[in-house]
């Protein structure tokens, strides 16, 4: 009986876990908002709604050719 | 991120914004982009929380006006194959 409890107590985990798991955003989803620092200040990228598009573009690290 | 600097004025010329972002400190941020004379920003994510909301590696997202992913690259993008896109979208 025990056994069962820590079972679905640890089955009704799991659907907690999805968000993070499909956290990559895809072509058609809605751009995950963020806020971060950048070379020209904070960036957000709720400021270009309706105004840019934008091209985020991610990399591995600077000087590093790309 | 030199070659979006490259073709930098097309992308404006088409209301897009380029951001480069990468782990890296903002202090290397800075000299990266004093090296290659980089006019637009570089989003320092040391704690990879961008990268959790999106993607890790090398993979460019193009968001459209309404706020909506257009375009997923992964690897070396083609600056034309996006700009392309971003005309489509301007139709």
């Amino acid at each position: 009986m025990e056994k069962q409890l820590v079972y679905f107590g640890i089955m009704a985990l799991v659907p907690l876990l999805f968000p993070l798991l499909a956290a990559s955003a895809d072509v058609q989803d809605k751009a995950p908002d963020f806020e971060a620092e950048s070379t020209k200040g904070t960036i957000r990228l709720a400021d270009y709604l309706g105004k840019k598009n934008v091209l985020l573009a991610f990399y591995f690290k600077n000087f590093t050719g790309g | 991120m030199g070659a979006f600097q490259k073709d930098i004025e097309s992308f404006e010329h088409l209301d897009t914004q380029v951001l480069g972002i990468s782990p890296d400190s903002m202090d290397s941020h800075y000299k990266f982009a004093e090296e290659l004379n980089l006019t637009f920003p570089l989003i320092a994510d040391p704690e990879k929380k961008l990268i959790a909301l999106y993607s890790d590696g090398r993979i460019a997202y193009l968001i459209d006006k309404q706020g909506m992913v257009q375009m997923v690259v992964k690897g070396m993008p083609k600056n034309s194959d996006i700009l392309e896109k971003i005309k489509e979208l301007e139709k």
